[in-house]
């Protein structure tokens, strides 16, 4: 009977939980979100879902096998990484995204640095980031049925307001993991099940929060804070990505310095940055900087901290806090402290300077006009723009100014209106369009361009803007291939479809105000 | 007071085996085997031959200096060899082997109550000498050694350990149940030894029975005080211990007297009564018999020599249809796996849990690599980061494993291992390291001279 005893060293009990179990725990939590996510968006939002999961298991299990490792799938950690992967995408995507992302997460960023555990950035992290820096223009589509829509974070990038309610419900548009709700339930039972460190998650939101507090301009207004809190993958990133047990430090005081520093960082390139995926990068940087976090920071046993209590010489703050820490916390300081100064100083020069390029523009666009003269009506037309926007039919496009064009006999000669389409590849498109008495166009300039160099650029080439002068009609079009011919019709910049279809759009946004507004008036 | 310590697990604790089943004597019928070696320190020295009749209770092997304890056999009979014997470990070791005639005839000198007034302090610690106590938790340190600390007057702590936070393991439970005044009183004599000192008697919330039994014994002892504690392992370490009781962590290279702590399990304060009162040898002790793949487990008080095999054999062997995996000397999470258990039983063995399916293999198959999911940092009762100092030792960087990370402190609970949901195999590598940087600065050391 004894020749089958096992021997080995104590403990001889082990915990229930595996690894393959918590990462079920954490699919679990994130099953709420997707339900959510799927019937908000419809059918193609499953399927980039399954898509995105069957891909990161199968390619892991094909990297194994091709390095000859032994099988990791059981452990559920690559269905975990295609989830969330999937939840940060745009339900309009095509499929090829998720297969992609997935297979760069999986093999890139987990395989080829030695698998789970390993992984110095968080896979989902890096595989969105990857297709956002590889697929810029169809990651930032967000469509739903067809119907191009603008996201809650697009929407306040552009400064305009939006719906808290239906972004914490998931309903607000943006990615398939958008809802707040679902996303909070989950996050909030792991940590209350102690499946993630509170402190990751909570300084995350705390560092977020104060510095938009502090920096952003609008204090402590709850609107303001919550709408940055629902939007842009915050909570998603607070509660599933930081807090990846692989990528972040092990310490509690680690812990805190680590969620600080992505709160912060998020913070401060939501409020500067240029792109409304900022939250991806902070969480990466965080990553990065784990390794040091946890060369640095350790903790002493009891025993050893309470001597050191006891003993009478005082220790320095730098003795207690390794130097990299507080360098990189000053840094970081500063460097918020700085950019939020010098914006805030230079806010009113720059408005001046916009303001003065405005005027210029308009000059340019109703040569004959002596002065531009302010009217009561334009003015309540602008401010009563619902949303932020003007009209439906015209994406993000607003109107920011509109003027009569008087000349020095005091008789009018056109009018001009400044508008502003939120719907740039690279952020906006502000123009200035000039029509003359009769309502023809004397032509457009740009006041604000800045798209891609070659590409979108391009608009500002008289090839392009050219063509709008002597244009009566309403709306007009784009065509493609310089098959313009009709009356209302525009040739497209090749290459640069978003930046034309911004152009049109801020365009017609302006016609449809003077046909709505100006025209018939005095 | 606080009633714990900071980390620790919850381990399953299968309790419900015998925690109900008082102790018997267990008489064994065949050969006696008595290590020369059941404590930390020398070896004893035989004092008897070949062919010598012996007698329950007689000194058959004497301390061999300060720190080490005479062994009294356990039966009557004759002396059949002093040879190597399969032991524990499973190494081969010096042994005294009796043939056991059953009779277990006493030998004179002990076994009638004196009156503990006439006792000097002296006399009492010269009895726990004579009589070969060593702790019976576990480590079999020489009890005498521990009752002489450098300054007795700044013990502040005795404290009495009837956590038995091993899982499995009830037999402390079935003594404090029915031994209650007997443990009060050998606290009393340890009390009386250090006069600044308060008796502390620790006990797990999940004897109730106990606390109630200890409670009402110790009614009118105003220098006792019954603690119980939440039920969590390491409760029952000795540094867990102190910790709770008076609020001190300290370093692995300080004793607890250090600190002004004494702590003794309830089982070896029970033998100081019966050595310091009756002049009782130290030959038996209370053992639980327990596992899945035991027919009938139980807590007995075995005789020292007897072997595993024939007291397992003797309480009906293990269940129908059941293959053992694995033998622990112990219990699970501080025991020792053996290969046989044609061994025999130590002064510090309290008990024997056989199981049928083994955890470690299980989980070996599950294992994955480190998740740095931080939880053996929080249950670790020492405050240690274990994953880090894995990290460091696999890669050979003992220098930060013992400056940065402190890794020698590392008290050896397996609460890291036992949490660990990757299943690393953290206690190997720490022992390993621990050897590996002794087995270093042994070098250097004598490089030096």
């Amino acid at each position: 009977m004894n020749t089958a005893l096992n021997l080995s060293t104590a403990p001889h009990a082990r915990d229930r939980w595996t690894t393959s179990f918590i990462m079920k725990v954490v699919l679990l939590s994130l099953l709420p979100t997707t339900v959510i996510g799927v019937i908000v968006n419809g059918w193609h939002a499953l399927w980039i879902v399954l898509l995105s999961m069957v891909t990161a298991v199968a390619s892991e299990w094909v990297f194994n096998r091709i390095c000859h490792k032994p099988d990791t799938i059981q452990d559920c950690s690559a269905a975990v990484t295609g989830l969330l992967l999937a939840l940060s995408l745009s339900p309009s995507v095509p499929l090829y995204i998720p297969v992609l992302g997935s297979l760069f997460a999986v093999v890139i960023a987990k395989g080829c640095f030695g698998g789970l555990g390993k992984n110095f950035i968080n896979p989902a992290l890096a595989g969105r980031c990857f297709l956002l820096l590889s697929f810029g223009k169809v990651m930032s589509t967000f469509a739903v049925d067809g119907v191009s829509s603008a996201t809650p974070m697009a929407e306040m990038a552009a400064g305009n307001a939006v719906d808290i309610t239906k972004m914490f419900l998931g309903t607000g548009g943006g990615v398939i993991g958008s809802s707040i709700l679902a996303m909070m339930v989950g996050g909030l039972a792991l940590w209350a099940f102690d499946f993630i460190h509170g402190q990751i998650c909570f300084s995350v939101l705390g560092g977020f929060t104060v510095f938009l507090a502090i920096f952003g301009g609008h204090g402590l207004d709850p609107h303001y804070l919550l709408a940055h809190l629902c939007g842009g993958g915050v909570v998603m990133g607070a509660f599933f990505m930081a807090t990846d047990y692989v990528t972040s430090p092990v310490t509690r005081l680690g812990q805190t310095v680590y969620g600080l520093t992505i709160g912060i960082l998020g913070a401060l390139f939501r409020l500067h940055g240029s792109t409304a995926d900022s939250f991806s990068y902070s969480i990466i940087v965080g990553n990065l900087l784990t390794p040091m976090i946890d060369t640095y920071i350790v903790q002493k046993p009891y025993s050893l901290r309470r001597f050191g209590r006891k003993t009478l010489v005082k220790r320095s703050l730098q003795d207690r806090i390794p130097r990299p820490v507080i360098a990189l916390a000053i840094i970081t300081a500063v460097a918020g402290v700085a950019l939020s100064g010098v914006y805030s100083m230079t806010e009113d020069t720059i408005n001046e300077q916009k303001a003065e390029a405005a005027r210029a523009s308009f000059r340019v666009v109703c040569p004959e006009a002596e002065t531009f003269k302010a009217v009561g009506a334009y003015d309540a037309a602008i401010e009563g723009q619902a949303g932020g926007s003007w009209g439906t039919n015209f994406g993000r496009s607003k109107i920011n100014e509109a003027y009569m064009g008087v000349d020095a006999a005091g008789n009018t000669v056109g009018y001009v209106i400044s508008a502003t389409s939120s719907d740039g590849f690279d952020g906006t498109v502000t123009l200035a369009l000039g029509l003359n008495a009769e309502g023809v166009m004397n032509g457009i300039s740009f006041t604000e361009l800045h798209e891609t160099a070659g590409m979108g650029m391009r608009a500002d080439e008289d090839a392009f803007k050219g063509q709008f002068a002597g244009k009566a009609s309403f709306p007009l079009k784009l065509t493609k291939n310089g098959e313009a011919s009709a009356e209302n019709e525009i040739d497209a910049i090749s290459g640069a479809s978003v930046t034309s279809n911004a152009v049109i759009n801020a365009v017609n946004a302006g016609l449809d105000f003077y046909e709505s507004v100006m025209k018939g008036g005095n | 007071m606080k009633n714990t310590f900071r980390g620790g697990v919850h381990p399953a604790g299968h309790k419900e085996l015998t925690r109900e089943l008082p102790l018997q004597l267990f008489n064994p019928k065949g050969e006696m085997v008595f290590p020369l070696q059941q404590h930390i320190g020398k070896p004893a020295k035989p004092v008897v031959k070949k062919n010598d009749p012996v007698l329950v209770g007689q000194k058959i092997a004497e301390a061999d200096g300060f720190v080490s304890a005479h062994i009294f056999s356990s039966c009557s009979g004759t002396v059949k060899a002093i040879e190597k014997r399969r032991v524990l470990g499973g190494q081969l070791a010096d042994c005294i082997v009796i043939d056991n005639d059953g009779q277990f005839t006493p030998a004179e000198g002990f076994g009638t109550r004196e009156e503990e007034n006439t006792l000097s302090d002296n006399d009492i610690i010269q009895r726990v000498q004579d009589a070969g106590i060593v702790g019976l938790g576990g480590a079999g340190f020489p009890t005498h050694v521990k009752l002489r600390p450098k300054k007795p007057d700044s013990i502040k702590y005795i404290i009495a350990n009837g956590a038995e936070c091993e899982p499995y393991l009830t037999c402390n439970d079935q003594l404090m149940r029915t031994n209650a005044h007997d443990i009060i009183e050998g606290l009393e004599l340890m009390l009386r030894l250090f006069p600044n000192a308060d008796g502390v008697i620790a006990i797990e919330d999940n004897k109730p029975e106990a606390i109630e039994a200890m409670q009402l014994a110790a009614t009118g002892h105003t220098r006792i005080v019954v603690f119980p504690m939440q039920t969590k392992y390491p409760q029952g370490g000795e540094r867990s211990l102190i910790s709770a009781i008076a609020g001190v962590d300290f370093s692995i290279s300080q004793l607890p007297a250090d600190v002004g702590c004494l702590v003794d399990n309830v089982g070896t304060i029970y033998a100081i009564q019966r050595a310091v009162l009756y002049k009782e040898p130290l030959f038996a002790q209370c053992f639980t018999l327990t596992g899945e793949a035991v027919a009938n487990p139980g807590n007995y008080i075995v005789r020292d020599g007897t072997s595993f095999a024939e007291l397992l054999e003797a309480a009906g062997g293990l269940k129908e249809g059941v293959t053992l995996r694995k033998a622990l000397v112990g219990g699970p999470m501080m025991g020792v796996a053996v290969g046989s258990l044609d061994v025999p039983i130590q002064k510090q063995n309290n008990g024997l849990t056989l199981l049928a399916e083994d955890p470690v293999e299980a989980a070996e198959r599950v294992m994955t690599a480190c998740l740095h999911c931080g939880r053996c940092t929080t249950v670790c009762p020492v405050g240690l980061m274990p994953q880090l100092m894995a990290d460091a030792a696999e890669m050979g960087n003992y220098e930060r494993y013992e400056q940065k990370l402190s890794g020698l402190e590392c008290v050896q609970c397996g609460s890291c291992t036992y949490i660990c949901p990757a299943k690393r195999p953290l206690m190997q590598t720490f022992k390993r390291a621990k050897a590996e940087i002794q087995a270093q600065k042994k070098r250097e050391g004598g490089g030096q001279k």
